[in-house]
């Protein structure tokens, strides 16, 4: 790499400037050389662009405007001017790469990114070449470490930055998860403009990193931290309220949250004790099992009705006895034995739900009717009034499950800066050097287990009352390893990772409902390339970061593995 | 005559056919130093091991303060024997601190509950617990580095920072496996100095070392392992003129390693009472540890 540096620095500023004035160029020309099978693809994207040329809107917008950032990054003094400018250009060509790709697979042949019926269309085309060109530039400048900002500010004015800082972030997570709109059959580009919007936005990001000023706004919200965990939540709450405000990515956000903190739990036994559990999601039928039993649907089979909290409190417990059982042999077995053992448990909880074993789970007809929360006589299913703005039905889920992950995370924070979640981590690093220290492994291991199985008990029972219905089918082996993949992705050991691996791996399947035949193939490739790229996961946790990511701490932008989902889609 | 606070007695250890250990014993009276040395392969860590609860030897029993130790290191960790290890075994990924915290782990009183909650006990406990680190890394002269990760330190600093966490469980007897493998002669003469003052705060110190000049300027009194038998024990001036010593490990005649050892004792008493400060290092260069004998 470095040799490729040298060779390009005498042209690296020529290099990013063609490159920048390529994207803004690549944004005004026509992409697609005729409407495609499924429609036009979306808005400006074909030569129609020429009619209405103001309404720059969607991928096109994204890419002039990283075009004029390159510009801006070239030549106004910044640090890390390098690193910036090569985030810049990965979100360029993630965005363009992604899009024709889109293009040439749904719509019929190179002929629709190239020149067709008598009608031409390079945008594509010339902004892969701006992309790869402002990315060579960005390395020519040189790659410098994430700028440090020693800016210091005072209470008032720092609680105004981390203000400002999460609006913005409550409106970027609304328009990510809006981004391509719904997925389906109505929307056959759902999922192709929503990797488009992710290349763009960590495009975005990497270089905001590398500017120096995410570095120094989570350097800010640590030292604030109550009010930055109050603000955030406060954020957290307030989704409903912006475009992502209907029914569907109301529901969308809380199958996400149960996943999120689902994750967490995971994280306790993977991330912090390095106790590698490949069946994990049982613990979460086996709450979600207890929840339905103990709600008094019609096809339960204990013929009691208990108050949600005392049935989650009992779901959670049960599903920790559980942990603390599957637990157990880990006094004996480390490593690749343990993950089998793990393994064994998993199948064997899905095959007694499936055949009923038991006669809890009602086989493959599942529990069906689970009735939905309330409280003070209003269903969480229902839509919600506060004076006269309606929020859509599903909000007070919504608001439940944000709690629920608050409260995961909490708890997830207080143990990894504990007595307990320093011999985990010891127990990770090193079981006989932690032995040695006078940790007691074994029951340190088996609590990792029982704290992580409450934590997704409890999660299960919020799962059976928000889908209503229980079936073994969605505690399979392929949920236990998403939740695995949603925490390495992430991350292991850090919390923001978490949540955005569980929100990345489950949000996906919604947007590339077109692609499902696919699905599996890109969660494959995606996990194979972070693994080679950025091991330490998108969002490292402090230690894990140091161990595996070497020198450059920066590693390879994430937008990286948003590009290469979509040439897995399309392989 | 005091109970010893540390006895082994008659220790022997199998593996299938091999005999390891045979009938060792050892006594560490309080406040000593004993050196262990031995060719290589003579049984000198898995003395250790035996000692610290990581094997359970096939026969004899070891004792501290009289009392039998279980064959379990956590428990014989919580009772007092801490050590570290001849190939260093830190927690890589933690901090300087934290690793020297996690040796405070027995000494915390902390449920699982405070730790989740994080009550008015856990922040007391856990700001003892930092204070009592950071007062270590002081003593063993690393301080100043608190949040470097333990992995980027010097190869002599990591040796050092494994003293400090043994030293955070509040031990009675600290066991070193090869402290001075692969230092140089001023980290060696540091060691040397840093288990001096580890001594003079009433830690009883069982040392395994080849360097032959450093065990017997160091040590109160000198075992002699070889083929898994003790072959002699007694002060550093018995077992350096013993005949079948001399022969089987030191290869030097009596008088020159006698030269070399009253140097090195005499500069210790020139260094006298200032023995901490003494243990103040040059900045180290050379990380490079030495072939591994395991």
């Amino acid at each position: 790499m470095s040799k490729l540096a040298n060779t390009i620095k005498p042209f690296a500023r020529p290099l990013a400037i063609l490159g920048g004035v390529l994207l803004i160029v690549a944004a005004l020309l026509p992409w697609v050389t005729f409407a495609l099978n499924s429609g036009k693809y979306p808005d400006l994207a074909t030569l129609q662009f020429f009619d209405a040329p103001f309404a720059v809107t969607g991928f096109r917008w994204h890419i002039l405007l990283l075009g004029v950032l390159v510009l801006i990054a070239v030549f106004a003094p910044i640090p890390s001017k390098g690193r910036v400018v090569r985030s810049l250009g990965w979100g360029g060509l993630a965005v363009a790469l992604i899009n024709s790709i889109f293009i040439t697979t749904e719509g019929g042949g190179l002929g629709a990114i190239t020149a067709a019926d008598g009608n031409a269309a390079f945008g594509g085309i010339v902004g892969i070449v701006a992309g790869i060109a402002v990315i060579l530039g960005g390395t020519g400048i040189g790659i410098e470490l994430p700028a440090k900002w020693k800016v210091k500010l005072s209470t008032p004015l720092a609680y105004l930055v981390l203000v400002v800082t999460f609006a913005a972030v409550l409106f970027a997570v609304a328009q990510t998860l809006t981004a391509g709109g719904q997925g389906g059959p109505a929307n056959p580009y759902a999922g192709g403009l929503f990797l488009s919007f992710l290349g763009f936005a960590a495009g975005l990001l990497t270089a905001l990193n590398g500017i120096g000023l995410i570095g120094w706004i989570s350097e800010l919200s640590e030292k604030h931290r109550v009010f930055s965990v109050v603000v955030l939540l406060a954020c957290a709450l307030l989704l409903p309220f912006t475009n992502a405000g209907s029914e569907y990515w109301m529901t969308v956000a809380a199958n996400i949250g149960i996943y999120a903190a689902t994750a967490i739990g995971l994280n306790i036994v993977v991330g912090l004790a390095g106790l590698l559990d490949l069946g994990y999601v049982a613990f979460m039928g086996i709450g979600a099992v207890v929840a339905a039993n103990l709600s008094g649907a019609a096809a339960s089979k204990v013929g009691i009705d208990l108050p949600f909290p005392i049935a989650a409190v009992i779901a959670a417990i049960i599903a920790g006895i559980f942990g603390a059982i599957v637990g157990s042999p880990t006094l004996r077995v480390r490593g690749d034995y343990l993950a089998i053992v793990t393994l064994a448990f998993g199948e064997i909880f899905t095959r007694s739900a499936q055949n009923n074993i038991g006669g809890l789970t009602n086989g493959a007809n599942a529990i069906p009717g689970v009735p939905p929360l309330d409280l003070f006589g209003k269903e969480f299913n229902e839509p919600l009034n506060i004076g006269s703005v309606e929020l859509p039905s599903g909000v007070l889920y919504y608001v439940l499950i944000v709690l629920l992950v608050a409260a995961v995370m909490a708890i997830f924070a207080n143990l990894k800066f504990s007595r307990i979640g320093r011999a985990w981590i010891a127990i990770r690093e090193d079981e006989d050097a932690a032995r040695a220290m006078g940790i007691k492994t074994g029951k340190a291991k088996i609590l990792a287990f029982l704290v992580g199985a409450t934590l997704a008990g409890l999660a299960g029972a919020v799962f059976a009352h928000k889908n209503g219905t229980v079936s073994y089918e969605s505690f399979k082996f392929l949920e236990s390893v998403t939740l695995l993949a949603a925490v390495i992705l992430g991350g292991m050991g850090s919390i923001p990772g978490a949540v955005l691996g569980a929100s990345l791996l489950f949000v996906l399947p919604e947007k590339l409902r077109e692609f499902s035949d696919y699905r599996l193939m890109i969660f494959g490739l995606a996990l194979v390339l972070i693994m080679r790229f950025r091991p330490q996961g998108l969002v490292p946790d402090r230690h894990r970061r140091a161990e595996l990511a070497g020198e450059d701490v920066g590693g390879v932008p994430v937008d990286e593995v948003h590009e290469h989902d979509t040439k897995g889609a399309t392989a | 005559m005091s109970t010893p606070v540390l006895e082994a007695r008659d220790v022997s250890m199998v593996f299938g056919g091999l005999k390891a250990l045979q009938n060792v014993s050892l006594k560490l009276d309080e406040g000593k130093v004993v050196g262990l040395i031995g060719p290589n392969g003579a049984g000198k860590t898995t003395f250790f091991n035996c000692l610290t609860g990581l094997y359970t030897p096939t026969t004899g029993s070891v004792l501290l303060k009289g009392d039998v130790l279980p064959g379990d290191p956590a428990k014989v960790t919580t009772a007092g024997v801490a050590r570290t290890f001849q190939n260093i075994r830190l927690f890589p990924s933690m901090t300087v601190l934290e690793n020297v915290m996690v040796g405070r782990h027995v000494r915390m009183k902390q449920g699982p509950l405070a730790s989740i909650f994080h009550g008015p006990g856990y922040q007391k406990g856990e700001r003892a617990a930092r204070e009592r680190s950071a007062e270590l890394l002081e003593f063993v002269n690393l301080p100043g580095i608190e949040e470097e990760l333990a992995r980027n330190l010097p190869y002599g600093d990591q040796r050092r920072l494994e003293i400090a966490r043994a030293l955070a469980t509040d031990p009675a007897v600290l066991l070193l496996d090869e402290p001075t493998a692969g230092m140089n002669p001023q980290e060696t003469e540091a060691t040397r100095q840093l288990i001096l003052a580890i001594r003079e705060t009433g830690v009883s110190v069982v040392v395994i070392e080849h360097d032959i000049k450093f065990i017997f300027s160091l040590c109160d009194s000198v075992s002699v392992l070889v083929q898994g038998q003790l072959l002699v024990e007694g002060s550093p001036e018995v077992v350096r003129r013993d005949p079948r010593v001399i022969e089987a490990y030191l290869g030097k005649p009596p008088d020159e390693v006698e030269a070399e050892v009253q140097a090195m004792v005499e500069e210790t008493r020139q260094h006298g009472d200032a023995a901490e400060s003494t243990t103040v290092l040059p900045v180290v260069t050379d990380p490079k540890p030495e072939g591994e004998q395991a």
